[in-house]
């Protein structure tokens, strides 16, 4: 199969959203005003964290706030230097920063960069582990949320995946995304049936 | 309503590297667009990171709400079209309307003879016989 028709390309797992399960969007909302928009995103690797975060951007701003992304990796576990004194030159009460991969700061950084955004109307971070920030949401998989996911990028219906789903979801520890791009590699295999 | 279009000379959508592409964008749109552009560039899609490029835009000025405009493009000599199992690099073309960014694209091949290039894998006899091949001269 050709990258460009593999159902499981990049372009096409980036465009699934995360799917809200047991709550809606306005108590998730509710909760994060409660909280003072101060607040974490919680979860395992490849739990939908950044894209939970990435879908709160636009709700934020609808509700007036001016939104900031910013992003630490495994990659890039520190900012740039400078970068923090401008972020947080202007930061008012309107401001929320959106925090993705808090976890990479080390106790002592993350008092800092706390101290330094306290100007900011809030801070949603995502994190793998709970304690930094109040837990808004914890972000949990499930093997029906991963048949869930392929039948939408396989257009078929889930109960026909279960057989993959949960041997894809026990060897990768439930970790959806590299689930998925295992996925991509058996999808490409021409020798091998889809599902 | 918003409509985009971008007809190719002799409805072609294949292309040697280097070739001339020409054309036709045109639009009906409710209010005069502020800009209207026609984009060519490269992206490529798969497992990985995404990557793009953009060659050429060609911007057309003061247009009216409904019009046609003629288009040409050079088309640069590499990279060619071409599509793996990890990765694929596709052409197009994309005419673009501010503010309403309402959108149009054609994809197209640029590559030898027209054809998208195939990296298809190897199969493992095959690579055999050429490791022998090298190993015996």
């Amino acid at each position: 199969m050709r990258a460009r028709d593999n159902p499981f390309r990049t372009e096409r797992i980036l465009q699934m959203r995360y799917r809200l399960q047991n709550v809606t969007w306005a108590e998730l909302l509710t909760r994060c005003e409660a909280l003072r928009y101060r607040a974490a995103l919680v979860g395992l690797h490849g739990s939908g964290k950044t894209t939970l975060l990435e879908d709160l951007e636009p709700r934020l701003r609808e509700r007036g706030f001016d939104t900031h992304f910013i992003r630490l990796s495994e990659e890039e576990r520190a900012f740039e230097p400078g970068f923090l004194k401008t972020l947080c030159a202007g930061l008012t009460a309107n401001d929320i920063l959106l925090f993705d991969g808090a976890e990479q700061l080390n106790p002592l950084a993350w008092r800092w960069f706390q101290w330094r955004t306290r100007h900011a109307g809030g801070l949603i971070i995502t994190t793998h582990r709970t304690g930094r920030l109040p837990t808004l949401w914890e972000c949990r998989t499930s093997p029906d949320l991963l048949a869930g996911i392929a039948a939408d990028l396989l257009e078929v219906k889930s109960e026909t995946l279960h057989e993959r789903v949960n041997v894809l979801f026990r060897k990768h520890h439930g970790n959806l995304r590299d689930a998925l791009r295992e996925w991509y590699d058996l999808a490409s295999d021409k020798t091998i049936k889809l599902r | 309503m918003s409509e985009l279009k971008i007809d190719i000379s002799q409805v072609r959508t294949a292309f040697q590297p280097g070739e001339e592409l020409m054309g036709t964008a045109s639009w009906k749109l409710d209010q005069p667009p502020r800009a209207v552009e026609l984009r060519l560039f490269w992206f490529t899609r798969g497992k990985g990171t995404e990557d793009a490029g953009m060659v050429e835009t060609v911007r057309f000025d003061r247009p009216a709400s409904q019009e046609m405009r003629p288009f040409r493009f050079k088309l640069p000599d590499a990279p060619y079209s071409f599509s793996g199992t990890l990765i694929s690099l596709i052409w197009a073309l994309e005419l673009v309307a501010e503010p309403s960014k309402a959108v149009a694209r054609v994809e197209i091949v640029v590559a030898p003879d027209g054809q998208e290039v195939r990296l298809d894998s190897v199969p493992e006899s095959e690579t055999g016989k050429i490791a022998m091949s090298w190993g015996t001269r």
